[in-house]
């Protein structure tokens, strides 16, 4: 099936890195006493903290003190954030979890706007494939407005090695959400390259968006829709990710320079 | 057993040497050896717990020894941490390869006591249960008073044997003044806590490679559960199963014949060494600990565990819940 083989190719590659980590398993068990669990991967305590944590994030960044904050909100104590498995990860896991999921909805809301206006232009229905992709990519980059000045911050703890593993599974699943959402059902030998131009696409236009000082983060759309265009020429998607990782990592290795860390 | 005195004390002469870190003083090791040549007839809280009718009825295994009474098992143990109190440094080293003391650091900052979200911090009360000789209580503190500057944090040593708090006792008298003023040592049984532990009353309760000792896990998973805070933190560290199967094949190996060889020309003592061998082995699986956890009230996040160096100890955490 091809979700797992690209999922195997991943961590094909992983090897060749030479990055070790813990093996992310596709169906972590989530526990909980005495309630159902809520939907979602997060458990009760789990969301009950992050999601209080979460509105801190714009002020303190994805940060311990984020989720201290987040703790004492929901009515914890301050040793409760213990219980997280990932400390502040589990924070960026939160938003990268929570943007994707929001994705459909918005993808609904979107089209059916679309369809719904005068006229015979640009129709939801009848909207291309990449097209749809690339509205989808946008609206995803969109909803990181609001912590960007935290994203670079967030990109280095996820380029740590124990973390690269469930942040590389977590682009996978965004890229297979975009292609879902945009229609796309096609299960040949195209579906990796096509997943991979999507994700290369997206992580580089998220790092450029850290950046982007203009209206609307309008040069980050046309970054986006330049990269989609230039990747699905080159089509080397394996190259691509492999381009990210190298990207996360010198962007990981700056920021701690720039924190004073001698490396 | 005639023979072992005499093997004591040759092994003695030799035992200088290896004897490592920087923290332990000549008195403390002085003074353990001194309880290590009578293992069997000391006193302690354990006796109060052998008085109780319930922990005399119930069997429970001994290493490998089945159909021993609870009550005689708390007794044993406490005779090998006596015999053992003196090396179980090294035997510590021995099991973990000589990274148990990575594991520890890793452990308490995982945990980060003393972070606080309020201005003045909130005060914190720990509870560490088989604290024996100090080793997490001082992190703690460290990471707490030094780390994060919040001396409202204060840490209770508890262990089952006297003699071990004593060696805590007296390392503790090395930090600065306002740590040692934050500690405090009592002896108790873990799986029947005495009154002057309020119930809801610890934020943080840990135990470190001394939980596979209980005579009965369930029981004291559920005294940990009953003195936490609502949103209080149970966390334990504990030599574990090894994931991988060559690996494992090779750390049994080496546990199994290596470790009590080495206890028998080291310490002079085959016996007890064997027996943190065969406990090691009888601990549950992570997975089974962690469900024993959940089964005591607790919520854990993720996986509720995080294995150290492949599974030769692991971390277990679960939180009290808000309505618990
Ligand atoms: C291997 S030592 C661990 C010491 C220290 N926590 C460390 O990490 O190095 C195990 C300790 O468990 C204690 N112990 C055994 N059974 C106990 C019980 N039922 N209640 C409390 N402590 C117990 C022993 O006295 C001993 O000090």
């Amino acid at each position: 099936m091809a979700p797992s083989r690209a999922f195997t190719r991943l961590a094909a590659h992983r090897r060749v890195l030479g990055v070790v980590g813990r093996q992310y398993q596709l169906q972590r068990p989530y526990y909980s006493y005495d309630h159902p669990p809520p939907p979602g991967p997060f458990n009760q305590t789990e969301h009950a903290i992050l999601s209080a944590a979460y509105t801190h994030v714009p002020e303190h960044g994805f940060t311990q003190h984020a989720l201290s904050l987040g703790a004492r909100d929901a009515g914890y104590l301050d040793i409760s954030t213990a219980v997280l498995p990932d400390g502040p990860f589990s924070l960026i896991q939160y938003h990268l979890i929570t943007k994707r999921q929001a994705l459909a909805p918005k993808s609904r809301a979107i089209f059916n706007a679309l369809d719904a206006a005068p006229g015979d232009g640009a129709k939801g229905q009848t909207m291309k494939i990449d097209d749809r992709v690339e509205r989808l990519a946008w609206e995803r980059l969109l909803s990181n407005a609001d912590v960007i000045h935290r994203w670079q911050q967030a990109l280095a703890v996820m380029a740590q090695p124990s973390h690269v593993p469930a942040s590389l599974r977590e682009l996978a699943l965004l890229a297979d959400e975009i292609y879902h959402l945009s229609g796309d059902g096609a299960v040949d030998p195209s579906w990796y390259t096509k997943r991979g131009t999507v994700s290369t696409a997206y992580v580089g236009a998220e790092l450029f968006m850290t950046n982007d000082r203009s209206p609307g983060f309008a040069q980050t759309r046309e970054f986006l829709q330049r990269r989609l265009e230039e990747s699905s020429k080159v089509g080397n998607a394996l190259g691509g990710v492999a381009q990210w990782m190298e990207f996360t990592a010198v962007a990981g290795v700056n920021i701690l320079r720039s924190k004073g860390m001698r490396i | 057993m005639a023979a072992r005195p005499v093997l004591r004390t040759a092994v003695r002469a030799v035992r200088v040497l290896p004897q490592s870190g920087p923290s332990r003083s000549c008195s403390s090791s002085r003074h353990v050896r001194l309880f290590s040549t009578t293992p069997r007839s000391f006193k302690s809280p354990s006796d109060h717990a052998t008085s109780t009718s319930s922990s005399t009825d119930r069997t429970t295994h001994f290493g490998f020894e089945d159909g021993i009474s609870e009550a005689e098992k708390t007794e044993r143990v406490a005779g090998v941490f006596h015999s053992v109190a003196e090396s179980y440094d090294r035997m510590n080293d021995l099991m973990s390869f000589g990274v148990h003391r990575l594991w520890k650091d890793h452990f308490v900052s995982s945990l980060n006591p003393g972070s606080s979200s309020s201005i003045p911090p909130k005060p914190q009360h720990i509870l560490d249960i088989a604290g024996g000789t100090g080793d997490i209580a001082f992190r703690m503190l460290h990471n707490a008073h030094t780390i994060h500057r919040n001396t409202s944090v204060h840490v209770t040593i508890s262990d089952i044997n006297p003699s071990m708090l004593a060696v805590g006792k007296q390392r503790s008298l090395s930090l600065p003044p306002s740590q040692q003023s934050a500690l405090s040592f009592l002896p108790a049984d873990a799986t029947a806590l005495p009154a002057s532990i309020l119930p809801n009353s610890i934020d943080l309760y840990t135990v470190a490679f001394g939980i596979r000792n209980f005579a009965n896990i369930p029981l004291a998973l559920r005294e940990a559960y009953r003195v936490l805070k609502p949103g209080g933190v149970f966390a334990c560290l504990e030599f574990s199963k090894v994931e991988n199967p060559v690996l494992d094949a090779v750390y049994k190996r080496w546990s199994f014949s290596g470790i009590p060889l080495i206890g028998q020309l080291v310490a002079g003592d085959r016996d007890s060494y064997q027996y943190l061998v065969e406990s090691i082995e009888r601990f549950p699986s992570q997975g089974e600990f962690r469900d024993m956890i959940v089964d005591a009230g607790f919520v854990v996040g993720g996986d509720g565990y995080e294995n150290l160096t492949g599974g030769v100890a692991a971390i277990h955490k679960g939180m009290k819940p808000l309505d618990g």
